[in-house]
């Protein structure tokens, strides 16, 4: 490491240093200034109007469903997803052999495209499927694309099905970790099932679960294809997320100014929650003594 | 002893039932997706798993069926392989290079573009959308291969994967290969390279996967049929050809299967891959 090498260093970088200028602060100044404008995407002139766009994005009602969304699906999919890895993980490590096969078959969802999952869901939920066929003889006729909270809910459960083998392959290698002393230790001093869990395994597996938490919630933050595919935004906005709400400013009203403010606000808006969200994660694992 | 061995058995053969039995749900929106492809038009999303089958579904795909109008399935499918393969390899090429930089080449301004590569990496990206488009669309690159692979061409995580994997390659090797007159180029060919099969076997699954599935770029940049990513052209055909389900299962599992082949024959490098990584 002692001889320096400008000429390689540079050239070896030169392919990133190339794309972030392109890619990265050429967009980055370009969108601080449309924001500013009330440019609409085709027209030849556009005007300078300051803070218009901000203060109408602060005022719109869509806007507002967008801010709120986020942390609406962060209630749902978090949870479910976060339970339902962990479920597999403790399940498939107990396993004594087949481990891998099994981790592998439940890794399989996270290689679905999202217009193909949203079809998947879309077909399991139709007015002839056998479950709403079923609901029907019962009395219950649900519209569940059509209803706020069941839309939600079923985007949530789409994403959950996507993640869940991945994170549980995240907390598997967390419980690989953990040293088989501390559970034979456990064992003779006739530690029941629950308190295993809760006190060893948990604790032990804080770290992986903290980055699988971590995931988790930043996936909220950018839930776009099967909202495109189920409910454009619907209905009445319960499911208009902030990569929904700027594509359809930008691309379908072509107010690429406006949207421009809105992504901006959505960043500033995703940068804040995310870090608190660290911040908590990270006091949580302090009050318990896990880190 | 012999209850407790007994009782040993009968939980290890729940836990296997538990297994079998998460694992078939998981497992069962495919399965449902690659039946349906296969199924008699009258029995598509009737059943659980449809019982009456028949390939009318992939023979729409390719004549277009009644309406007579044939979808460029085949050329979409054809486009997503060639994006995918060149926005994949060229996010590989660049991350090995720019990681080599970071982790063993020792030059002036190194820890300013390393910290610089993890702030853009968490960097909110969604600002950049629409002057990204803008920028493909100035330069002439709009509804074009080369704007569907230029602005992913570099993974910003490609290169933190690479950069934290180079720095446990220990330097003695470098220095040995450099004293017998081996440039930085062969260095990273026939040394980096091979020590980091496993882990380029995860990050080139992982990048393929997320290019393969793109929708919202592939989306905007593109407006003629014969540019479309199948992915993009099944969300098209999505609302319009509702009432032709079967045509979408059957491209549906024509964009999903290679992908799911692809990961099993690799399971196992991918597994080893992943156990490192997570270290």
């Amino acid at each position: 490491m002692d001889h320096r090498n400008n000429k390689m260093g540079w050239l070896f970088t030169s392919p990133y240093l190339l794309y972030s200028l392109i890619f990265f602060f050429g967009p980055l100044i370009w969108s601080f200034f449309l924001s500013v404008t009330d440019w609409n995407l085709i027209a030849p002139t556009f005007n300078l109007v300051g803070i218009e766009n901000f203060a109408n994005a602060l005022k719109s009602p869509s806007v507002h469903s967008a801010f709120w969304v986020t942390y609406k699906f962060m209630i749902i999919f978090v949870p479910i997803v976060t339970v339902l890895a962990t479920a597999v993980a403790v399940l498939v490590h107990g396993l004594p052999r087949f481990k891998s096969l099994f981790l592998i078959g439940f890794f399989l969802p996270y290689l679905s495209s999202g217009v193909v999952s949203s079809l998947i869901a879309k077909g399991l939920l139709s007015y002839t499927s056998p479950m709403n066929v079923f609901l029907r003889k019962m009395g219950l006729d649900i519209d569940w694309l059509g209803t706020p909270l069941s839309a939600l809910g079923i985007v949530g459960l789409i994403l959950a099905w996507k993640f869940t083998g991945y994170y549980a392959l995240i907390l598997t290698s967390g419980l690989e970790s953990i040293d088989k002393e501390v559970y034979e230790a456990a064992a003779i001093d006739g530690v029941t099932d629950r308190q295993r869990f809760w006190r060893i395994t948990l604790p032990l597996l804080y770290p992986s679960l903290y980055t699988t938490l971590i995931l988790a919630f930043g996936v909220t933050f950018g839930i776009f294809t099967e909202v495109y595919q189920l409910t454009g935004g619907g209905p009445n906005n319960a499911t208009n997320t902030w990569q929904m709400e700027i594509f359809k400013q930008a691309f379908t009203n072509l107010q690429a100014g406006y949207a421009s403010a809105v992504a901006l606000l959505a960043s500033v808006a995703t940068f804040i929650s995310i870090f608190i969200i660290r911040k908590l994660l990270e006091i949580w694992g302090k009050r318990n003594g896990w880190v | 002893m012999v209850g407790s061995n007994r009782n040993r058995g009968i939980r290890r053969t729940v836990r296997y039932a538990l297994a079998m039995i998460l694992l078939l749900v998981m497992v069962y929106p495919y399965l449902y997706m690659v039946l349906n492809s296969f199924a008699d038009w009258a029995h598509i999303d009737k059943q659980l798993l449809p019982t009456k089958y028949s390939l009318k579904s992939y023979e729409w795909l390719f004549t277009g069926g009644e309406t007579g109008i044939p979808r460029p399935w085949l050329h979409a499918f054809l486009n997503s392989v060639m994006v995918s393969l060149a926005s994949t390899v060229l996010m590989m090429i660049f991350g090995v290079m720019v990681a080599y930089a970071l982790s063993k080449l020792n030059f002036f301004g190194r820890n300013a573009i390393n910290n610089f590569v993890l702030f853009h990496m968490f960097f909110p990206a969604i600002i950049l959308l629409i002057p990204t488009f803008l920028i493909i669309q100035r330069v002439g690159l709009y509804d074009s291969y080369l704007g569907l692979i230029l602005p992913k061409a570099v993974s910003l995580w490609a290169i933190f994967m690479y950069t934290n994997f180079f720095k446990a390659v220990p330097t003695v090797f470098i220095e040995a290969a450099r004293l017998d007159g081996a440039s930085d180029l062969k260095i990273m060919y026939k040394i980096m390279l091979p020590m980091s099969k496993s882990i380029t076997t995860v990050i080139f699954l992982f990048l393929l996967m997320e290019r393969w599935t793109e929708l919202l770029w592939d989306m905007i940049v593109v407006k003629s049929d014969r540019m479309l990513t199948l992915n993009v052209l099944i969300s098209q055909m999505f609302g319009p050809y509702g009432s032709y389900p079967g045509p979408l299962y059957a491209a549906s599992a024509l964009l999903t299967l290679p992908i799911i082949i692809m990961f099993i024959i690799f399971g196992k490098k991918f597994q080893e891959g992943m156990q490192f990584s997570l270290k």
